[in-house]
C-alpha cells in the first residue's frame, strides 16, 4: 500500500482546470452560481454539453470507440470535481451516465449508431420513467404494461418521480412484457420518444416551489418494436447494471464538496451580533465535522474506484457511499440554512435570472434553501436509506 | 400545578378544533400561499368573533385577559392546522408591548381594536447582523425634533408587517440610553414597505425608514425599561411559536402514522417494517419530549429575566432538535409523496423549519442556555 497522491494526476487536474476555464462561458456559470432552481437552467445545461462535446470531452467515461476519453477513474474523478468547483452545468445524467452505458453494453449495433450520437452531441434530455405511484421500493411489481401488436409494442400505465420529463425529448422506460412470470423476469427496458401520441407529463408541485419531477401517463402509446434494448425479459438486468455503473456517483461527492465551500463563503459573509458565523465555535465544530466526514466519504469513493480488496462484497461499499453521501448532502445544505439563520426562511420564485443582492442579501442567499429542501430526497431516491441498509445487513453480514 | 384544562381552555380547545379542522388542508394552504397576504382575511374576523384576538388582552381594553397557557394551549391548535394569520405578531407581542405601555393613551385604544380584529400590528425590529436573541442590536435613530422624532434606518425580515396597519418599531433615541419603542403607522411618510414570503407562506418583509416624523406620543415605551419590555414580549411570542411548533409536530406524527398504515410496497404495508416502526417511535418520543418542553416554559413564564430566558432556550432546544427529528423522519416515511406540495407533511416541514429560526435559532438558544449552565 503506497496513499500518496499521483503527481501526474495534479498535472492532469491543472489542465483541467484551465480547460474547463477557457470553455465555460462565464455568463452560464454565473447563471450556475447564482439559479435559484433547477428547472431554470435547462438550455444552459446542453449548451454546455454541446461545448464539451466540440472538445470530445462530454461523455469521457464512455469507452473510446463510443466517444469517451480513454481516461482512468481517477481523471474521470478529477474531471467531474473540477466541473463542479467551477459551477459549470450538470449533464443531462439520464442519457450520459444512465442510458449510455446500457446501450453501449446491451443494445443493438443500430441502437447503438442511432441514439448514442444523439446523446453525446448534448442535442437531447433523456427522462428515466421507472418508478410507479404503487412501485417505488418495490419497482419490480411496475405495472406499465407493453403489448407486442405487429412491429409495434403498446404501452399503457404511469409513471412517476420521472426528473425532468416535461423538457426532455426521449425516456427509457421499465415496462412490463410479460405478466405470466416471475415479476423481475416479465420486465424489458424500452426507449419512448415523449412526444409520441398518447404520452401525456404532469409537472409535480415541489416541496421547493420547483416541478422538475413529473409524472408520465402512457395512454396506447405506440412504440417501435426496434426500440427495445437487448432481450425482452431482460429490463431488470439492465436497470441493476445501469444502478449499479454510477456505484460512485451516487456519493454526490463532488456536489458536496462544492456545496461545502459555498457554506463557508456565508459562514464568513454572515455576522450575528457583531460576530461572523465563521467564528462561532458551534458552527465551527459542525464544519469541522462536515469537512472530516467529506473526507471519509472521499477515501471510500477512491477506494471503490480503485477496486480495493476486501472481504465483502463491493456492493456493500456502494451502499455505504449512498448512505454517507446521501446523509452528508443533507447536512451540508441544512449548514448552508443554518448559517444564514432567520434570512433562511425567505421564499424565491424559481428562476434563471437571481433577485438584484443587496448589502442585507447577497447573492449566496436565493436558492439555499431550496436545495436543503430537496436534498431531503438524497435518502429517498435510488434506493432509499432503509433500502440501503437493508441491502447492506445482507451483504456485509448475510442478515 | 393542574394539567387538566379549564372550562374555559376546553371551549377554546372546541372552537378552534371546529374553525381549524373545517378550513385547513393542502389546497387551502395551497391557496394561501397565492393569496396576497398569505392568509384570509374572512378567517381573520372569525377569530375575532371566536374571541381568540381578545385572548390575552386585558379586560380594561375589551379583552378576556386570558393567562399565557391559554394562549399556549390555542397556539398548539393553530400549529395543528398551520395556520398562517399573524396572530403571534399581532396578538401575543404588539399585545404585550402595548399593554405594558398602557400608560399612553392610545396603547389602551389600540388594544382594543386588536381585540377586535381591526388592527393588526407588527414588530420591525430585527436589522441586519443583529443578534436575534440579546434584542439590543439597534442601530436605526429617533431623533427629537419639534417635541415629536424623526426616524431613520433600515430593518429586515419583519414577521407579518405586509398585513400589518401599523408597525412597532425599535429605534435608539438620540442623547439616550437604551432604546425606544414607537408605534408607526405602515404607511407613514418615509416608509419603505418591501414584502416578500417565508417558506411557510406567512408574509415578512424589509422596512426602510427615511425622515419618518413621528408625534411624541408614537413613543410607547422608552429608556432602559423598553429593552425589558421588548424581551418579555418576545418570550411570550417565542412560546407561542413554541406550542405552534408543538402542535404541528403532533399533527405531522399521526399524519406520518395513518399514512404508513395505507402505504404498501412489497404486498405490505410499509408500517409492518420494523425499520418504519422504529422511526415512528422515535417521532414520538421527540413530540412527547417537545410538549413537556412547552410545559416548562410555561411554568417559568413569569419568573425574572434571566431564569425565565434559561427556561425558554431549554424548550426551544428540545422543540427546535424535536422539530428536525419529526420533520425529517416525516418527509423521509413518505418517500417521494413527503417532496411534494401535494402532501401535507412537505408543509408541516416548512412550518416547523420556520418555527425554529424565529426569535433566535437553534444554535443562538444552545449558546444562551450553555452560558448559564455553566455560569
Ligand atoms: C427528487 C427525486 C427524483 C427522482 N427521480 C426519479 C427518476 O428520474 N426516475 C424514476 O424512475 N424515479 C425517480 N425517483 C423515484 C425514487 O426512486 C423513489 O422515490 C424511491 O424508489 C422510493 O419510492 P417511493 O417514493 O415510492 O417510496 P416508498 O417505497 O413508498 O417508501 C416509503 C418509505 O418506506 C420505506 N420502505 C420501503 N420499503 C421498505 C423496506 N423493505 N424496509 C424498510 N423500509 C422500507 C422507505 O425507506 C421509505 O421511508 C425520484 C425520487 C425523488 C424523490
Amino acid at each position: 500500500m503506497e496513499l500518496r497522491l499521483d503527481p501526474e494526476l495534479e498535472s492532469f487536474r491543472q489542465e483541467i482546470r484551465t480547460f474547463i476555464n477557457d470553455v465555460l462561458p462565464p455568463e452560464i456559470k454565473e447563471r450556475q452560481r447564482t439559479k435559484v432552481l433547477n428547472n431554470a437552467t435547462v438550455p444552459d445545461q446542453n449548451e454546455w454539453m454541446r461545448i464539451l462535446y466540440r472538445h470530445g470531452r462530454s461523455v469521457p467515461h464512455w469507452p473510446v470507440e463510443f466517444g469517451g476519453c480513454g481516461w482512468s477513474p481517477m481523471q474521470i474523478f478529477i474531471f467531474s470535481e473540477e466541473l463542479y468547483a467551477a459551477d459549470a452545468p450538470e449533464f443531462d445524467w439520464g442519457g450520459t451516465h444512465m442510458l449510455g452505458p446500457v446501450l453501449y453494453t446491451y443494445g443493438s449495433d443500430e441502437l447503438q449508431d442511432r441514439f448514442l450520437p444523439m446523446i453525446r452531441e448534448g442535442a437531447t434530455n433523456w427522462a428515466q420513467g421507472f418508478s410507479e405511484p404503487g412501485s417505488g421500493s418495490d419497482l419490480a411489481s411496475l405495472r406499465t404494461s407493453a403489448e407486442l401488436v405487429g412491429d409495434k409494442y403498446i404501452v399503457n400505465g404511469q409513471k412517476i418521480w420521472t426528473s425532468g420529463a416535461s423538457h426532455c425529448d426521449w425516456g427509457f422506460f421499465l415496462v412490463r412484457t410479460d405478466k405470466t412470470v416471475k415479476p423481475q423476469l416479465g420486465i424489458s427496458f424500452l426507449i419512448v420518444k415523449m412526444d409520441s401520441p398518447g404520452v401525456t407529463v404532469r409537472q409535480i408541485p415541489q416541496i421547493n416551489g420547483d416541478t422538475h419531477l413529473c409524472e408520465v401517463f402512457l395512454d396506447n402509446v405506440e412504440v417501435p418494436a426496434g426500440q427495445l434494448i437487448g432481450e425482452p425479459g431482460m429490463g431488470w438486468t439492465y436497470a441493476k447494471f445501469l444502478l449499479e455503473h454510477e456505484r460512485t456517483t451516487s456519493s454526490f461527492i463532488y456536489w458536496s464538496k462544492r456545496e461545502l465551500d459555498r457554506a463557508k463563503e456565508i459562514a464568513r459573509g454572515e455576522s450575528r451580533g457583531g460576530r461572523r458565523v465563521a467564528d462561532d465555535p458551534a458552527f465551527r465544530a459542525r464544519f469541522a465535522r462536515a469537512e472530516a466526514d467529506l473526507l471519509a466519504l472521499e477515501w471510500s469513493v477512491l477506494r471503490v474506484l480503485a477496486h480495493e480488496e476486501t472481504d465483502t462484497p463491493e456492493a456493500a461499499a456502494a451502499s455505504v457511499l449512498k448512505i454517507r453521501g446521501s446523509e452528508l448532502q443533507q447536512e451540508i445544505t441544512m449548514l448552508q440554512v443554518d448559517a444564514l439563520g432567520e434570512k433562511a426562511l425567505r421564499f424565491y420564485e424559481a428562476s434563471p435570472v437571481a433577485p438584484p443582492p443587496s448589502e442585507a442579501w447577497p447573492d449566496y442567499v436565493p436558492g439555499r434553501t431550496a436545495v436543503a429542501l430537496i436534498a431531503r430526497a438524497a435518502t429517498i431516491y435510488g434506493g432509499t436509506k432503509q433500502v440501503q441498509k437493508n441491502i447492506l445487513a445482507k451483504l456485509a453480514f448475510g442478515l | 400545578m393542574d394539567f387538566a384544562k379549564s372550562d374555559i381552555q376546553t371551549m377554546l380547545l372546541d372552537s378552534a378544533e371546529r374553525l381549524l379542522s373545517d378550513s385547513s388542508g393542502v389546497e387551502y394552504w395551497r391557496e394561501q400561499h397565492r393569496s396576497p397576504l398569505g392568509f384570509a382575511e374572512v378567517r381573520w374576523a372569525q377569530f375575532a368573533e371566536l374571541g381568540w384576538l381578545a385572548l390575552p388582552v386585558p379586560e380594561e381594553a375589551g379583552g378576556l385577559s386570558g393567562t399565557i397557557e391559554d394562549v399556549a394551549l390555542l397556539n398548539i391548535a393553530l400549529g395543528q392546522a398551520l395556520a398562517t394569520e399573524p396572530y403571534v405578531s399581532t396578538v401575543v407581542l404588539a399585545g404585550h408591548i402595548l399593554e405594558q405601555s398602557a400608560g399612553e393613551a392610545g396603547a389602551m385604544e389600540a388594544l382594543g381594536s386588536i381585540a377586535a380584529g381591526t388592527l393588526r400590528i407588527a414588530l420591525a425590529h430585527q436589522e441586519n447582523g443583529a443578534d436575534p436573541l440579546s434584542l439590543d442590536g439597534v442601530a436605526m435613530t429617533a431623533r427629537a425634533r419639534g417635541g415629536g422624532f424623526v426616524l431613520d434606518g433600515g430593518k429586515i425580515m419583519a414577521l407579518d408587517a405586509p398585513s400589518a396597519n401599523q408597525l412597532i418599531v425599535s429605534a435608539r433615541i438620540e442623547g439616550e440610553e437604551g432604546i425606544g419603542l414607537f408605534l408607526v403607522p405602515s404607511g407613514h411618510d418615509g416608509v419603505a414597505v418591501t414584502a416578500y414570503p417565508l417558506l411557510d407562506s406567512t408574509r415578512a418583509a424589509d422596512i426602510a425608514f427615511n425622515g419618518v416624523a413621528l408625534p411624541a406620543d408614537a413613543l410607547l415605551v422608552g429608556g432602559n425599561h423598553a429593552l425589558a419590555v421588548l424581551r418579555e414580549a418576545v418570550d411570550r411570542a417565542s412560546i407561542a411559536f413554541m406550542a405552534q411548533a408543538v402542535g404541528a409536530m403532533e399533527a405531522a406524527v399521526k399524519i406520518c402514522g395513518s399514512y404508513v398504515q395505507e402505504r404498501k410496497q412489497f404486498g405490505v404495508v410499509i408500517g409492518s417494517f420494523q425499520a418504519i416502526q422504529h422511526i415512528l417511535a422515535d417521532m414520538f418520543v421527540a413530540a412527547h419530549q417537545a410538549r413537556s418542553m412547552l410545559y416548562h416554559a410555561l411554568a417559568n413564564a413569569d419568573q425574572p429575566e434571566a431564569r425565565r430566558a434559561a427556561a425558554l432556550s431549554a424548550a426551544r432546544i428540545v422543540i427546535g432538535d424535536a422539530s428536525q427529528l419529526v420533520s425529517r423522519n416525516g418527509i423521509q416515511v413518505h418517500g417521494g409523496y413527503g417532496l411534494t406540495d401535494e402532501y401535507a407533511i412537505g408543509h408541516y416541514f416548512r412550518r416547523l423549519m420556520c418555527l425554529e429560526k424565529h426569535f433566535g435559532d437553534l444554535a443562538a438558544h444552545l449558546e444562551r442556555f450553555g452560558g448559564s449552565v455553566l455560569a
